[in-house]
This record gives structure tokens, sequence and C-alpha cells, in this order.
């Protein structure tokens, strides 16, 4: 039984309601990058990046360090705003949107994973993962109520109690993606998923990610990882000097339909 | 430049918002200690510094003109450090002009040069010194800045002489002063003679004792009178003894809310910067750079804002101490001591290497990966039962998460809500004072009227308080007491009238006569039942109540009796009830007009020796009734008596709001820091809450509502400190002012205004808070989580 037995992000009466955006299927982008540049001063982080996420796509974005793989997933979670070019995700053009819309935005649509974890110390596991759901208006039952489930189905429900200080790497970086999940995102957003883990704790993760990827989750994770990407991506996208160097379709499976 | 220099400059311009935060909040409490301070020191001993400053006489003495020569008045030095004189002195009659009603009798005269000396230093603040015959300065306390009308000429003994300037003599040297040539032509029978001594002077029997060793080798009879400088302290010492509880407690609080908001802002700062000092540890820095570099972080800041504090402070307390103790003589006495600026320039900045030295030892002591970990690791949670149970409330997850907040830095939360505490306990007493100030001065104004009726005797104007005289030929009213008084109750909108007049008489058993305030008309009904103290309104002309002052004065007590004897007849007045101070003037004790006529049943009262007290209807205006007193009657003066605060009241008020505000301000900017060093420290949990959709808006409810528990607790422990202050301070400054105040006076904390200083502590968190909320909410995700 895989860590993610019995989690389908089907949709829901929460999930559908949405207050922007078309629901996405297979046949739509679920993100669309055309010509973006961003820059930092002099430095220029992107150049004309252009690039299309199916859904149910598991990407990944390789490439050196300030290569621009990070300015990109900010990009796409709306942390960020383009110099120039347009971020679509989700149908939706990222850049009309204001703060207040793309806290939304992300709320609903994104779920963020962090190399780092970035849980709040001060909350037990079960209290950082219901936090998301608690965000969008979800009671605390039933947001704790779910946020157990999922604990449980990413094998980490005895420690739901725990502390984030008391966790082990792994368990943290368990507690981040059920966090991400709460909310039953359309596109999961990986920032060097196993990066701060050790090769045990970073297995455990790549199985995850390989899961959710096998049950239709969209992915982008971005990694220098080769081995994190060959396994659980099914296209590899490479950088330098914020272009897109190279672009690899691997053989792999995704659940169409079931990432909406 | 050496490599610990450089990391501090560097640190300094990299924190610019909490360099900034830490010289405002120094600016701010160092100002509000030079004011505290100085406030404090200005009310321990005002009138030894203006003594010291004026170099007062410890002993005025007059001496016989005719039984002792100058020289030999010269000669006499014994035990004497400084002295000034002989100064010849005259006793003349006023006959006009001057200080509008001054009060009928001889003026002390004194021929001098000028107005310095070793002795007696005289605070010439108007006009210049007399240098020419025919020219006076007169006695009187600085009022240049109420409207005090200054005459030109005054005529005493019937010599006419022109008024050149104002001089205050703290001591009371003289009355009045003309050149000692002007002097010699009114062939002085007496001469004055100033002692300063040295050795101790504390005692009358220790200043009686340096006299007599001055005059040992004098004549017999030479010295015709003496007068320690202690009567005049005395004196003093009791007007001004009612400023000095309100004095001593904003200055006691103005301290304390300094002394913790810098120790919460610096020690934070050190706290904030551990990572910053793991890292320098690791570059090679040794503990000690370290430390040096982080108190000369702290203390670039913290030495600009304690001197710009000083110097605002200063220039702060110059107006609140002029204000305070205008009309007490006691200006060019009262200054920001030298030691208080030592205090701002040197204490200050030495209380924030204190408080960074704390933190910074302790950063000493850490090793270079604990202390880069402690920005980053994750810690252990604090308050986690609480977090847990707020997780679970039914509230907006932002205010729950907000809620949380303080319970993560614990000290922190501590500092800030005492902080928050002292703003709102300030507040709270301040608001309290003005609303019983504001009652004392309503249950006056009910008591005395609104209008004030004095009949002119002919030769001069009347004035009311700030007023400057009526204009014209002085006018005699034809009209008799009785017909006063008839004409006042017939004019359009009178209510109540009331017939006073006050006598001394002299009271069995008594070695002083009474000053006795005898009343007609409707003077039970007007309002002075609302200022008892103590036991009953009179019910009858054997009855007496007692103003408080002259109760305490003369040891009496509810149920005694006073009799009064004049002219082989006797009343015997039973004393059934206390009230705050009666009319104003010199306390006296109420007497029904039958006890006069009791007393002298053949005399008769001219108008001028009387006053009548109107009160109007509640429609009735108060100018257009004085005008029509004057119109039908122009020897008849009328005076508008509502609405006016006493000076005192003015003064209190006044300062009280200052400080109210300033220390409101300090403690809101303890809030501020707090939220700024909360904000840094969570920058991490700020941009992940956003990364997963919380709101610029719920961001800035968040940060919010954290401050706001710390405000609602701060308010709520505030509230009863600022209600015990006022409970204890009120009657301590009546104790002072040597009355009593009626309870309704204190009744202040009425629903509606608890439930205004509820907020206060919320106000004063959320003004603090909202700056750096608004920050955080715009705090750049990918930047800060791409930093961390």
């Amino acid at each position: 039984m895989t860590a993610t037995q019995g989690y389908i992000p089907r949709p829901t009466s929460r999930n559908r309601v949405r207050p922007y955006g078309a629901v996405m299927t297979t046949d739509t982008d679920v993100v669309h990058l055309t010509d973006v540049r961003k820059e930092y001063g002099d430095t220029t982080a992107l150049n004309g990046v252009t690039l299309s996420v199916r859904a149910g796509e598991a990407v990944a974005v390789m490439g050196p360090s300030g290569c621009g793989k990070s300015t990109m997933l900010n990009m796409i979670a709306g942390l960020d705003r383009p110099t120039s070019g347009t971020v679509r995700v989700g149908g939706e053009d990222l850049g009309r949107l204001n703060e207040t819309k793309l806290a939304l935005f992300r709320r609903h649509r994104i779920g963020m994973i962090f190399q780092f974890f970035n849980l709040l110390d001060d909350l037990p596991a079960l209290d950082n993962v219901a936090l998301a759901a608690q965000l969008t208006g979800t009671k605390a039952g039933p947001a704790r109520r779910r946020a157990t489930e999922l604990l449980d189905e990413l094998g980490i429900a005895d420690r739901r109690n725990a502390f984030p200080a008391t966790l082990s790497g792994g368990e943290r970086q368990r507690v981040a993606v059920a966090r991400a999940l709460m909310n039953r995102p359309a596109l999961l957003l990986a920032d060097e998923p196993t990066g701060a883990l050790d090769s045990s704790a970073g297995e455990q993760v790549m199985d995850l990610l390989l899961d959710l990827h096998q049950i239709g989750q969209t992915l982008l994770i971005v990694t220098h990882d080769e081995r994190l990407a060959t396994r659980c991506a099914s296209r590899v996208i490479e950088l330098a000097d914020g272009r897109i160097t190279r672009e690899r379709t691997l053989e792999r499976t995704s659940v169409s339909g079931a990432g909406a | 430049m050496s490599a610990v220099w450089r990391a501090s400059r560097a640190a300094v311009r990299r924190r610019r918002v909490q360099t900034f935060v830490i010289g405002l909040v120094v600016l701010m409490s160092t100002m509000t200690v030079v004011i505290g301070l100085t406030l404090l020191e200005a009310s321990s001993a005002p009138f030894d510094r203006a003594f010291a400053q004026q170099r007062g006489p410890h002993a005025i003495a007059v001496y016989d003109a005719s039984a002792v020569t100058g020289a030999q008045l010269a000669a006499a030095k014994t035990g004497v450090a400084a002295s000034a004189g002989p100064f010849g002195t005259a006793t003349l009659e006023w006959t006009a002009g001057g200080e509008p009603r001054r009060a009928d009798g001889p003026m002390t005269i004194v021929g001098r040069a000028d107005p310095n000396g070793p002795v007696d230093r005289l605070n010439l603040w108007r006009g210049r010194w007399a240098s020419a015959p025919g020219e006076i300065v007169l006695a009187s306390q600085d009022h240049s800045g109420d409207g005090f009308p200054v005459v030109d000429s005054i005529t005493l003994s019937g010599v006419a002489y022109r008024v050149v300037g104002w001089a205050y003599s703290l001591s009371g040297t003289a009355d009045g002063w003309v050149t000692p040539a002007q002097m010699e032509t009114l062939r002085p029978t007496s001469v004055q003679m100033l002692y300063r001594f040295a050795g101790d002077v504390s005692t009358r029997a220790a200043v009686q004792a340096r006299l007599d060793a001055v005059t040992a080798g004098l004549p017999a009879n030479a010295l015709s009178a003496a007068e320690p400088y202690l009567v005049a302290k005395e004196q003093i010492a009791a007007d001004i003894g009612v400023f000095l509880p309100f004095l001593a407690t904003f200055g006691v609080l103005a301290l304390i809310v300094a002394v913790v908001i810098v120790g919460n802002v610096v020690s934070g700062a050190v706290v904030s910067g551990l990572r910053q000092i793991g890292i320098l540890k690791s570059l090679g820095f040794t503990p000690r750079q370290v430390v040096t570099v982080y108190l000369v972080m702290v203390s670039v800041p913290a030495v600009v804002g304690a001197v710009l504090g000083t110097v605002a402070g200063s220039l702060g307390a110059q107006p609140l101490l002029e204000e305070g103790f205008e009309g007490l003589g006691l200006e060019a006495g009262i200054r920001v001591s030298l030691w208080t600026w030592g205090v701002g320039l040197l204490g200050v900045p030495a209380l924030v290497a204190l408080a960074a030295f704390v933190p910074a030892v302790r950063a000493h002591r850490l090793s270079a990966a604990e202390a880069i970990s402690a920005g980053s690791a994750p810690r252990r949670g604090r308050g986690t039962r609480a977090q847990r149970w707020l997780a679970g409330l039914r509230l907006p997850r932002s205010v729950s998460l907000g809620l949380g907040v303080p319970l993560s830095r614990p000290g922190r939360t501590a500092f800030t809500v005492v902080a928050v505490l002292l703003g709102v306990t300030t507040v709270t007493f301040a608001s309290g004072l003005a609303d019983s100030l504001e009652r004392i001065a309503t249950v006056q104004e009910k008591a005395s009227g609104q209008v004030l009726v004095i009949p002119s005797d002919g030769k001069s104007r009347i004035a009311g308080p700030r007023d400057v005289p009526p204009t014209g030929e002085p006018a005699k009213t034809t009209r008799t007491d009785a017909e006063v008084e008839q004409l006042l109750r017939g004019l359009p909108d009178a209510a109540r009238v009331s017939a006073v007049r006050g006598t001394t008489v002299p009271a069995v058993g008594q070695t002083e006569p009474v000053r006795v305030l005898y009343f007609r008309g409707d003077f039970a009904s007007m309002g002075y039942r609302d200022e008892l103290t103590a036991g009953r309104w009179m019910s009858g002309p054997d009855e007496t109540v007692v103003p408080s002052e002259l109760m305490k004065e003369r040891r009496l007590a509810v149920g005694d009796t006073i009799t009064l004897e004049l002219g082989g007849r006797r009343a015997a007045l039973t004393i059934v009830g206390e009230v705050m101070d009666g009319p104003s003037g010199q306390p006296g004790i109420f007497a029904d007009w039958s006890v006069f006529t009791s007393l002298e049943p053949d005399r008769v009262v001219a108008p001028h020796e009387m006053e009548y007290q109107v009160q109007l209807k509640p429609t009735g205006n108060v100018a257009a009734y004085a005008d029509a007193v004057r119109a039908a009657d122009p020897g008849l003066d009328a005076l508008d008596m509502s609405e006016r605060r006493s000076d005192f009241q003015y003064i209190v008020v006044g300062f009280s709001s200052t400080l109210s505000l300033l220390l409101a301000a300090v403690a809101a900017l303890g809030v501020f820091n707090t939220v700024v060093l909360n904000v840094r420290e969570r920058r991490r949990d700020l941009g992940m809450l956003k990364s997963i959709g919380m709101t610029p808006r719920q961001v800035v409810a968040m940060v919010l509502t954290s401050m706001a528990a710390v405000g609602v607790v701060g308010g709520l422990l505030g509230i009863p400190v600022g209600v015990l202050a006022h409970g204890y301070i009120m009657p301590a400054a009546a104790d002072a002012a040597q009355v009593s105040i009626p309870q309704s006076v204190m009744d202040v904390w009425q629903a509606p205004m608890l439930l205004a200083l509820a907020f206060a502590g919320v106000v004063i968190a959320m003004l603090g808070a909202l700056l750096p909320a608004r920050g955080a909410a715009r705090l750049r995700i990918a930047e800060v989580l791409h930093n961390e």
C-alpha cells in the first residue's frame, strides 16, 4: 500500500466554487508561460521563457544555481511578477490579479512545498496542516478531520500532535506536503523538496511525489536532483542563464482528468 | 578602519528601520525622562531652588534709622555670608491706581539702586528699574501671560508715581521700590538689612540665633522687626503643595515608562540579531568584538536620540514649569537643571548600553553554530496548549493566529503589556483628574452663581479675575443694599439672588477673630449644599457650616460650637456641616443674615460692602444679564463668573494632558517596536502564510489582533491602577491644599468613561501596530522565502 492510497483529489463542492479561472482539464494547459522575462536590476533571472504544463503532467525543472529555476516557480505561484511576458495558470493571467486575488489564487489553486518545510513552530503538525483549510474559512473541526486523514494517508498520523522541532526532516516534509494538499490544489509546486533531507527521507518524499503524480496530480518540481527528476517527472526542462536549454520527455503515464 | 567599526556601521545601515526605531524610542523616552525628572525635582524643593537662585535673605531685619547708623550696620557682620542694605524704608498709604481691588492699607516702599546685588536678586519681569524721582517699581508676581492689567501710575500718601516696572521678591522684601534719592525725600524712619547667613539656618531658632549674633554689637532697641525666610517658605509651600502630588505622579510614571520601553527595544534588537552574531563569529570575530559591534549598533542611534531627546525635553519642560509655577512667583527659580541634562545625555545611553549588554553577553556565550541556528532552526513551540486551543476556536484563522503571537515571546509580550499598562494608567489618571477638577469647578460655579455683582465705592472700578477693569469714571451707586438686591431680582432671567457680607468677628475661645460670611436671600438653594463634605446643611440661624480649610486651621469638628461676640452681644452657632471652600476669597463660616443683625442691630450696610451672587434661569444669558445690570445702574459692576476655571485647573489639566499624550505615544512606540521585531522574526512564517493564501488584509488582521490582545490586557490592568492613583492622589492634593472634597468629585468613574478607557489600551496598541502590520502585509514572499 502506498502512502497516498485512498487519496484522490477529486472535485468537491468546495473546490468547484472558485472565484476566478476555469476548471482545469487535460485539454487545458494548467500553466502557460509566454516569453517571460524577469530582471533584478542589471541581472536577468529569466530571459524569454515560454513553457506549457498540461494537467496531470509532472514536470521537473533543473539547472545550475542561479539559472532561474526558483524565479520561474515564483512566477507560476504568483509570488513574484514578471518584468515582461505573461504567466497564465488555470487560464488566469496572473499579471491581472492584485495581491488579494493572488492570495486567493494560491489558496485555492496552488499547493507549495519548500526545501526548508516552512512549518509554524508554535503549532503541532495537525494544526499546521489544518491551517491551509482554515484560511479559506473552513471551521476547525472539519479542517482537523481532513488534516488527520491526510496525515494518515501520508503515514504520519501518529505524529499529528508533535511540534515541528520534534519531527525528523522527512516527517516535516510530509507535514508540508499534507498542508500543500489540504485545499486539493490543481497544481503542486515543489522547490527542492528533497534538498534538505538525508537520502532515506529523500527517498520517502520521492515516493510520495511519485504516488501523487500517478493519481493525476499536476506537479512542477524544481530540483538539482537528477534522481528525483527522472523518478517523479514525465518531462524534464533544463534551464541555463534564464533560458530553457533542453527539454526531455520521460516514459511515464499520468492519470487523465484526475487533477482537476 | 577597524573591522569592528566597519561591521557596526554595516549593521546600522542594514537595519535602518530598527536604527530609526531605537533612535525614536530613545528620543521620546529621554524627552519623557527629562520632563519627568524636572517635574520631580521642581516638586521636591521648589522654594529652595528659587530661593537659592534669587539669593533670598535668611532674615529681613528692619532697624530704627534714628538708633543706628549705616556704618554700624555695615560693620555688623558676625556669621553673615552676604548682606544687602541698608535700604531706606517708608510706609506709605495707597490711595489710587495700582492693582485692581488692591487691599487698602499701608505699603512698604524700599529705596534700592538696582534689583540685583549679593542678596535678594529681584525678578524684574516687566519694564525697567526706577532711575529717577517719581518712578516706582511695584512688587507683584508675573501675570504677564494672562492679561493682567498693568497700570501706569499709582498714588501713595498723596504723591503720584509713574510705574516703570514690575518685580517679584520671593521673600516679599517690599511692596514697591524707588530710587535711594527718592527715598531720602520720603524721610525714612527705618532701614532694611537683608542677611544671608553661613551655617545652619534650618529652624526659626537657628535663624534667630544668627540674627542675635549680628545685632549683638549694635545699640539696644536698634532692631525694630525681623522675619526669618521660613515664614515665606511655609506660605509658598502651602500654595504650591497642591501641585506636588500631580507633578510627582506624572514624573514617576514618565520614568518607569521610559525605562521599560528602552529596555524592551534595545534588548529586542540584540536578540533579533543573534543570527548575525553567529555569522560574525564564524568570520573570526572574537566574542568581545561581537559584543562591541552590537553595543555600537544600538549606541549610535541611542546617543543621537538621547541628545535630541534631552534638548526636546528641556524645551518641553520649560513651558510646563512656567505654566505650573506661574503666579507663585517661582518662575525664576525653576529651570531644567544640569544634572537632569546629565541624566538625559549620559544616563539614558548608559541605560541603553546596559539593556543591550545583558542579551549581548548571552550572545557572547553562544557558539557560532548556535547563534546562526537561532534564527532559522525550528524552535520549541511556546504556549502550545493555548495555541492548540486557539486553533480550535470558531474565529477567523488570521485572528486566532494573531492571538497566539504574544505567547511565542512571553518576555517581550510582558514588557509590551507593561508599556501599554502604564500608558493606560496615565490616560486613566489624567482623565479622572480632569473630570474631578471640572466637577469642582461646576460645583463652585453652581454654588456662587454665574454673575457676581459688586457695587463700586466710587473710587475704583472692579475687574473680575483676568479682566481689564472697566473704563470710565468710577460711579457710585445711589441705591441701598436692599434696593440693589431688589434690582437684581427684578431683572429678566434672574432665578436666585444671594447677598453676602464678609467680615471678621471675635469668637469666644479663639485666639484670632473668625471670618464670617453673612448670607441673605437664596443662598441655601444655590448649590453650596453640593459642596458639603461632612454633616448636613444649616436648618436654622443658630447653625453654621464651615469650609474645610477653616475647620483644619482652627481644629474644628462637626458638632462644635462657635460663639461670636461683638459689642457685648453673642451668637452661638453649632457647626452642622463642612463644605469644600465656599465663596471665593478668604474662607469664612456661613451664617444667616439674622446673625449679623443680632450682633450689629444698628449697623447700616453700604452696598459696596456687599457682594451679590446671581443664578440665572437655565435659559438665561449671562452676558445679557450682566449688561442689563450695568445699564440699570452704572455703579454696579457685574462680572460673568460662568465658565471660569481656576489657573490651577488650567495648569493641571494642561500638563496632565501633555504628559498623557507623551506617555501614550511612548507606549505606542513600544508596541511599534514589538511588532517590528515580531514581524522580522516571523518573516519566514509570514511568507509561508502568504504562500498558502493568506491575503494582505488577513496579514494585517493577524498582526493587529496580536497587539489588540496586548492592548486589552494592558488596558484592563491599567484602568484599575489609574483609578487607584486617582483615588489616592486627589485626596492627597486636597490635603496639601488644606481642603476636603465632596465625594461627588471623586465619583467620576461612570460606565461610559470606563468603556472609553478600556479602548485606550487597544487604541495605543493599534496605533503602534498599524504601520508595521501594513509592512508585514507588503512583504515580498519570494524574497522572504528565498532569503530563508
